[in-house]
């Protein structure tokens, strides 16, 4: 398993020789005497586009969770563009200032306006002046198409712009890697694509990303791969093609006949 | 109306008897109440002690800075009133605007003006005019700074800081040129209740988040203290600052009465005050702190800048109603502490040899429950504003 996972990150984007922007090496998190995450081995190569598919349960959350901090690994070593995750309070810090995150219930603040929500990031741990991080903020509504919302609160908007309007705020802090859970789960249908059509273009933009999703036929647009977990392991790993038309896993072969 | 009427009141036999009797009832009531207030109440007994009752002892010839400093207050909050942000492109009409003023300041426009007419005197007659006028100009300089490019230059903080120095530095200065012991009547229990409020707030909110520290020692200090005191009889705490101050404070400063009040009052309203803010806390998801920590904020960012201000924001009925009772509660203090205060003076009056045993408590407590009606309802109608302000947008 370990090796299969090794050998299939070799064929990550810009060949063998770039250096990942996320490395996870023998990862355990436990939860109490529950062990969510059990030997996590894998690489994201920069501007690759990684899909996380799999059962409820199976550790997805807990894995891209770890590679912020949200949740503290037990064993093992995570490694974000160079920087190997300590409990270092600094170090917490500089992690989190390279990874975006975007949630499944979008998390916008609602007692701030929503160029308030984008700027408040720069704003604060970057400290950008106020002139600059609301300029930002504008550019990057201009980015997710609705820059007219700029001076609403979140709870004025739907639920597709809200989810927009929160991957703008975690670009807002230029990350070199994005982190999507479920973006689209808490969506009505009519509004999935709006909110897809802004992961796919950013993925067009390169940057490097790891998507947990249920959403199978953005998975087999985007993906460069597509890694299969269940019950706290990568099960399979492999690109959209292998993974969907050719599965080599039992477990994996019996998830995507239930999801299809 | 008819319509209406039928609609509501008289739906069925049971519920036209209910809205029969009741409406009787309430006739009645109103009836009694306006032959007290019109006829037969005998009110020379709070129009001769007017001042008492307000004021206390202040001394006469210190009156004209209470009045100033009145009229710096009432300026402050027709300036503050008027530097909040409206929607520029809500059109009002100048009636709706004129009645929009008249319900929210209407009761203490009444209320001045039964107090100006029972003074009788020139003085509180230009105090009243003065205060129209301050408030008027304060709204002024508020809209100027709206318009005017130099004005609106100045930084948000730098404006309220400049704007609330004037009545502060008239109240201090008052503070500093009258001796304390002699102020007394409502002026103490207004006095009482604001500086207790201002105290509690911040300690309320460090105990609040003390109580949810991590650390251990912090989270004991705090759980303690708040159940301590929530767990005391708020009269015997006075009772016991009565006496018992000493303990804290080296004896040689020997605090004044009003300063052993302020302190039972903080401690008291801080504890609940901090109850209160922890359920607020509580109720913001875990979801904001996490969306908090993926930008990158610190702990004390997160706290300052997401949570607090929603929990905040979410409880202002349940804190406005402590403080409400705080300043209702400050009538305690004059059977505690003997402090002359409105109550007490208000019973003090009825004994007076012009009125012993004549009945007149009804004219002075009358009065005096007034006083604390007004405030009260004042507090409560200003906390929904501010509860409907902040809520923009929110569900
Ligand atoms: N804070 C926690 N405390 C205890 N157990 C947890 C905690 N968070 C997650 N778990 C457990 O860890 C396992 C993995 O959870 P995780 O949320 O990562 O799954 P997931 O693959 O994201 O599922 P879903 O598709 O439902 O989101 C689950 O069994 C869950 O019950
Ligand atoms: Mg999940």
């Amino acid at each position: 398993m370990t090796e299969r996972a090794y050998t299939d990150a070799t064929q990550i984007k810009g060949g063998d020789s770039a250096e990942p922007i996320v490395t996870m090496e023998h990862v355990v998190k436990r939860f109490k005497d529950f062990t969510a995450l059990k030997d996590i081995n894998f690489r994201v190569g920069r501007q690759e586009v990684v899909v996380v598919i799999g059962p409820s349960g199976s550790g997805k959350s807990t894995m891209i969770r770890c590679i912020n901090m949200l949740e503290e690994h037990d064993e093992g070593r995570i490694v974000v563009d160079g920087t190997e995750l300590t409990r270092d309070v600094r170090n917490i810090s500089e992690i989190r200032k390279e990874t975006g995150m975007v949630f499944q219930g979008f998390n916008l603040f609602p007692h701030l306006t929503i160029l308030s929500n984008i700027s408040l990031g720069p704003r604060q741990v970057r400290n950008m002046p106020k002139a600059e991080a609301e300029a930002l903020a504008r550019s990057l509504l201009e980015r997710v198409q609705i820059p007219e919302q700029a001076d609403k609160f979140p709870a004025q908007l739907s639920g597709g712009q809200q989810q927009r309007v929160a991957i703008a705020r975690a670009l807002a802090m230029k990350p070199k890697v994005m982190l999507f859970d479920e973006p689209t789960s808490a969506l009505d249908p009519e509004m999935i694509n709006e909110v897809l059509d802004v992961i796919k273009e950013l993925a067009r933009d390169g940057m490097s990303m790891i998507v947990v999703t249920h959403e199978m036929g953005f998975a087999r647009e985007v993906a460069d791969r597509v890694v299969f977990m269940a019950d706290g392991e990568i099960v399979e790993v492999g690109t959209p093609e292998q993974i969907f038309d050719n599965p080599k896993e039992a477990r994996t072969k019996k998830f995507l006949s239930q999801i299809i | 109306m008819i319509v209406w009427l039928k609609r509501n009141m008289f739906r069925s036999v049971g519920d036209s008897i209910i809205s029969v009797v009741v409406a009787a009832l309430a006739g009645w009531v109103v009836w009694q109440l306006l032959q007290f207030v019109f006829i037969t109440g005998r009110w020379e007994i709070i129009q001769v002690n007017l001042k008492l009752l307000l004021v206390g002892r202040f001394p006469e010839e210190l009156m004209w800075m209470l009045g100033t400093s009145i009229l710096a207050l009432s300026f402050w909050i027709g300036a503050v009133a008027s530097s909040s942000k409206r929607d520029p492109d809500k059109k009002t009409s100048l009636i709706k605007t004129g009645f929009g003023l008249l319900s929210r300041f209407g009761l203490i426009i009444a209320l001045g003006a039964i107090i100006i007419a029972l003074a009788g005197t020139l003085d509180a007659v230009l105090l009243g005019i003065g205060t129209v006028a301050a408030i008027a100009l304060g709204r002024l300089v508020g809209l100027a700074r709206r318009r005017i490019a130099v004005l609106a230059k100045i930084p948000w903080l730098i404006w309220q800081i400049l704007l609330v120095a004037l009545p502060l530095v008239m109240i201090v200065q008052t503070l500093l040129v009258s001796d304390l012991s002699e102020w007394g009547g409502f002026l103490i229990n207004v006095y009482i209740a604001i500086l207790s409020i201002a105290l509690a707030f911040p300690l309320g909110v460090f105990l609040a988040l003390g109580r949810r520290s991590s650390l251990p020692i912090v989270r004991l200090v705090c759980t303690s203290y708040i159940e301590l005191v929530r767990g005391a009889p708020l009269f015997v705490l006075l009772l016991l600052a009565g006496v018992a101050l000493e303990f804290f404070i080296p004896s040689e400063i020997a605090p004044g009465a009003i300063f052993r009040a302020v302190t039972v009052f903080t401690m008291f309203t801080a504890a609940y005050l901090a109850e209160i803010i922890r359920g607020g806390l509580q109720s913001i998801s875990k979801g904001q702190t996490e969306a908090g920590k993926a930008l990158g904020l610190s702990t004390v960012k997160i706290i300052f800048l997401i949570t607090l201000p929603q929990a905040l924001r979410n409880v202002i009925p349940a804190q406005i109603g402590q403080f409400i009772s705080l300043f209702k509660d400050t009538t305690l203090a004059g059977a505690a502490l003997s402090m002359l205060e409105l109550l007490k003076i208000g019973e003090a009056i009825t004994k007076q040899d012009d009125y012993l045993g004549q009945g007149l408590v009804y004219e002075s407590l009358g009065f005096v429950a007034l006083l604390f009606w007004v405030g009260s309802y004042v507090m409560s109608r200003e906390s929904q504003r501010l509860e409907r302000k902040l809520g923009v947008g929110i569900r």
